[in-house]
């Protein structure tokens, strides 16, 4: 502040060009490796995301496989595409199924890692957790087909299930194709194979709390579970913040590779989705690929919606948000 | 030869923070500059455009009497030893110090013998083969530093090198840049927020704050003429006391100082400063150094509230009127009660007052002379281009 | 008196807690465990045993014969060496995409970098869907060829930013600078100084990417026809899931063909899941690092 005056003095000097001049030129030289090393990416993205993106405008038109998306003889028909999805004796029940099969899968399958990680890290044996987390962990890797195919070889016919009810003399229920068996099948088949993968983050955030804190909270008298729910749950609160709005992002979003490999003749009635339909309107049988598109489309604006229904609420009343 | 001067610097970023405003410096070859101040003065922003590691906004940047702004680091010859040492964790101490050699293509003959001498000087030969996370702090100390000597810069540039040592160490190192600056003897810059290695190391000082230098000059100088307030404050242990509400008075041809109530005659000197500045009587804030402080006589009273036993000096932590004052009395000096609640009467020499502007911070005395000045004669010289 | 009172209480409430802590993960270490226990009892027992509910807890009248069946089946070894092929080309050309990019976006002073992060953040939360991924393939020729499979697999959005977010927590800006003042260009510096201190995020990455191409099998499922083409997952999916719903009629035929078929089915998903399930637990602390990595909000 002192040398302000004589300061504003000297700034007048530099001014020639070559100093300052060249800024951008500059920095674009200055990134050109780092562009080089983005260049295979951004490659890959287009092709495989943004291509695709592009090709969304079949939705819009009376698209046959061949044509181009743009060309001369392309006929465009607006929304006629949507609005015959919503008028599909199929609609109804795809939403449901859809939805049903979210909302329950999310009802379970969200809070159920927050109670592995809070109770593995209440463990006294920090081994004993190592070791149960490392079990907890492993099904995650069990890819899905296997996955489905141990479903058959439990729930099958012949599966063990059946076989104990048949060797106390019972009758053998296909669970495969009873519809009421989908929805617990296929949920607690998830939650089997991930609560312990999507519990990590939470142990990891765990780890991270002062352990002073709890020492301070004995020393104030409180019992391990009061210190559970003081201590621990809120360390891990802006995680499960930041995870809700994921999950409530992606709900439309259902692993449908999954619910593909366990339909049936038999539970097709639940078991078919918004993404499996749009799977068997457009490339199985005698495609169409526009109606599909559409389709698949409008599930996907569901899901942006929702996402940002559930960033905006959650930033409204807390701070933390992902975008 | 490697002198740098810096014209007119200034760093503004992206979001439009000025973070350097003005920075004029002209530093002459094998002089060892500390740029110092508090954090966020500007004054690693300043060194780090030197280095090149930040893109200078405006102004001019001569090495050696090149322009340097748009020069890559590694062309600028300058070598940095940074304070977080910065060491290649997955190199032996060895491929450390001689990977800038082997970026160069300097044939393996020479590199290894540049490493090995330089590793001598510092002591860390039975070392070389280690990986810096087997050694100590002081250690790898020593390893940036020879990562920057084998390299035989123009300019040495280190920031905050010992600010993550501990107390002694930090002695012990300070001590040992001396000694090795007499050693390679090159240009050296050296940020550091520490007053005393600023005063120990450089043989200028710069003063930095806010993004604005506010004074450059020698030890002595910065300590006993200081330009401003915020110098005489940051420079000197413990800090100068300021007492507001003072008056400059001109009574018949001569100039006083007035502390609360106590009239002060200035020096001659003081009086010749003020008279060739036409300076008027005004309000001022005068600064005296805790060590200018005598007690026992004297018109200014203070009740002692804390004392502090040093053992050669007692440290008096005193209340006069509304202002804190803090004396520092050798303690074969001490004839009158300074224990807590004493009151005592106490006096310094009016030579040693500080006067400053209650407006503006300058120093009346010191402002003009030393610091709008301290660079613009060299700078002159380099008027060249 | 009452102050030990109360931290007798205190510990009393403490124990209980502690052993239904107990009791609730080792049930749910049960649930996890027996699945799996019962897979390869039952692919060790007689199947006739299996079939009649008698194996249950442990192996009864222990035979291989499983195994040498699926000795016999080609195309499971096909499916086997098509998936090494697929996973071993996705995880080197993935590394080669996502690590340079990673460090890229990494770094404060690219230029457009805002427009990249938003490139990338778009497929994220929007796709085209199937149809137009499908066609995009089509016109690639990349249908009924091993690409397909492969090159849609080699970036995921998710991992380059988890790189990036490791790249700039754990890369020291002071290190990058050094090596810049000692003379090192950009490329250099990825080489020489990034790579080698990347170890952890190569082996999280190599590692993820392996096990999703490991696993993958819609992609397979509608781009290749050629069954010599098919990985592991797809012959897999033929021999486990696709005889359930053919479950038409009812009878002895299809009691045989189940008893025949189900050790068949035990026996493979042993051994299509053996190398990932094995390899777990040496590598799991990679996985969990990545986790972590990834929850440093990027």
């Amino acid at each position: 502040m002192a040398r302000q005056n004589s300061a504003s003095a000297a700034v007048a000097v530099p001014k020639n060009g070559n100093t300052v001049g060249g800024g951008k030129w500059r920095r674009l030289r200055k990134s050109c490796p780092w562009l080089l090393m983005l260049l295979p990416a951004v490659l890959v993205v287009f092709l495989f995301n943004y291509l695709p993106i592009y090709g969304v405008l079949i939705a819009f038109q009376d698209f046959m496989p061949g044509d181009q998306i743009i060309g001369p003889y392309t006929r465009w028909v607006g929304f006629d595409n949507f609005i015959r999805f919503f008028t599909d004796v199929q609609f109804w029940p795809l939403m449901k199924n859809t939805f049903l099969l979210c909302i329950l899968g999310f009802i379970i399958g969200f809070p159920l890692p927050i109670i592995i990680a809070l109770s593995l890290n209440a463990l006294k044996g920090k081994r004993t957790a190592k070791v149960i987390q490392t079990i907890f962990t492993a099904p995650h890797f069990i890819s899905l087909v296997v996955m489905v195919g141990m479903l058959t070889l439990f729930f099958g016919r012949y599966g063990l299930v059946n076989n104990i009810i048949a060797g106390i003399g019972g009758d053998r229920v296909s669970y495969f194709l009873e519809e009421g068996a989908f929805r617990p099948m296929y949920i607690l088949s998830s939650n089997w194979q991930d609560f312990g993968w999507s519990a990590i983050i939470y142990i990891a955030a765990l780890s991270n709390v002062d352990p002073g804190l709890h020492e301070a909270a004995i020393l104030d008298g409180a019992s391990r579970f009061q210190r559970v729910i003081h201590v621990d749950l809120p360390a891990i609160m802006p995680m499960v913040s930041v995870m809700l709005i994921m999950s409530i992002g992606g709900l439309m979003g259902v692993g449908y590779e999954k619910a593909l490999l366990m339909q049936t003749d038999g539970n097709l009635g639940v078991s078919e989705l918004i993404a499996t339909y749009v799977y068997k309107q457009g490339l199985t049988g005698v495609p169409d690929q526009a109606y599909a598109t559409a389709i698949g489309l409008f599930n996907s604006v569901i899901n942006v919606v929702l996402l940002i229904i559930a960033n905006t609420t959650s930033k409204k009343f807390s701070e933390n948000s992902l975008f | 030869m490697s002198e740098v001067l810096l014209k007119g610097l200034k760093k503004v970023y992206d979001g439009g923070v000025t973070a350097v405003h003005d920075v004029n410096l002209a530093i002459q070859d094998k002089e060892f500059i500390v740029l110092v101040g508090p954090s966020g003065c500007g004054k690693s922003t300043t060194l780090r455009m030197v280095a090149g590691l930040e893109e200078i906004s405006e102004g001019e940047l001569y090495i050696d009497g090149k322009l340097c702004n748009n020069v890559e680091p590694k062309d600028r010859d300058i070598a940095m030893v940074f304070q977080s040492y910065a060491l290649y964790p997955h190199m032996t101490v060895y491929d450390n110090m001689a990977f800038a050699l082997k970026l160069k293509k300097v044939p393996k003959a020479e590199i290894d013998k540049k490493v090995r001498e330089v590793a001598q000087i510092l002591d860390i030969t039975q070392y070389l083969d280690r990986k810096p996370k087997a050694l100590s702090g002081g250690q790898r100390q020593r390893v940036a530093i020879g990562r920057a000597m084998v390299r035989d810069p123009k300019v040495f540039l280190m920031d905050e090198p010992l600010s993550n040592l501990d107390a002694k160490l930090r002695n012990q190192m300070r001590a040992e840049i001396i000694k090795l600056r007499q050693r390679i003897n090159t240009t050296f810059m050296y940020v550091t927020h520490d007053q005393t290695e600023a005063m120990t190391l450089g043989d200028r000082i710069v003063i930095m704050k806010d993004g604005f230098v506010n004074q450059i000059g020698t030890p002595a100088e910065v300590f006993g003429k200081p330009v401003n307030l915020f110098v005489a404050g940051f420079i000197g242990m413990p800090v100068m006391n300021f007492f507001d509400n003072c008056k400059l008075l001109y009574e018949n041809d001569t100039y006083y100082a007035e502390i609360r109530g106590a009239k002060f005659k200035l020096d001659d000197f003081q009086q010749k400063a003020l008279k060739q500045n036409h300076q008027p009587a005004c309000d001022i804030v005068c600064g005296i150094r805790p060590q200018h402080i005598s007690v026992g006589s004297g018109d200014l009273v203070a009740t002692i509230e804390v004392n502090e036993m040093m053992g050669s000096e007692v440290h008096l932590h005193a209340r006069s009127d509304e202002d804190e004052v803090v004396m520092v009395i050798p303690t074969v000096d001490l004839k009158v009660d300074v224990s807590a609640g004493a009151k005592v009467n106490f006096a310094t020499q009016p030579k040693l007052i500080q006067l400053f502007d209650k407006e503006t911070g300058n120093n009346l005395i010191w402002y003009d002379k030393e610091s709008a000045d301290a660079c613009a004669p060299v700078c002159k010289t380099y008027d060249f281009q | 008196m009452p102050v030990k009172n109360k931290l007798l209480k205190s510990t009393m409430g403490d124990k209980v807690f502690y052993a239904l802590n107990y009791i609730f993960l080792g049930l749910m270490t049960l649930i996890i465990l027996y699945p799996i226990y019962f897979i390869i009892i039952a692919a060790i027992s007689d199947p006739d045993a299996v079939l009649a509910g008698e194996v249950v807890l442990y192996p009864v009248r222990v035979t291989l014969s499983g195994f040498q069946k699926i000795l016999e089946r080609a195309d499971v070894w096909r499916g086997y060496l098509n998936t090494i092929i697929y996973t071993v080309l996705t995880v080197v050309l993935s590394l080669i995409v996502t690590i340079p990019a990673g460090w890229a976006l990494s770094r404060k002073t690219l230029l457009g970098k805002k427009f990249f992060m938003i490139y990338f953040i778009i497929p994220m939360f929007f796709g085209g869907g199937l149809i137009p991924f499908y066609n995009v393939m089509n016109s690639l020729h990349l249908v009924n060829n091993m690409w397909s499979v492969i090159l849609p697999s080699i970036l995921s959005v998710w991992n380059l930013f988890m790189t990036r977010t490791f790249f700039e927590s754990s890369i020291p800006e002071g290190l990058v600078e050094a090596a810049r003042i000692d003379g090192a260009g950009e490329w250099r510096i990825f080489t020489n100084l990034v790579i080698p201190l990347s170890k952890a995020i190569l082996a999280v990455m190599a590692l993820y990417y392996a096990v999703g191409q490991w696993n993958s099998y819609f992609n397979a499922m509608i781009f290749l026809q050629d069954e010599n083409l098919y990985p592991l997952q797809l012959v897999l999916k033929e021999i486990l899931i696709a005889s359930e719903s053919t479950t038409g009629g009812s009878g002895e035929t299809i009691l045989e063909q189940y008893r025949l078929a189900n050790q068949i089915k035990y026996v493979s998903v042993i051994v299509s899941s053996a190398p990932v399930i094995c390899l777990y637990p040496f590598v799991q602390k990679y996985f969990a690092q990545g986790v972590m990595i990834g929850s440093l909000k990027g």
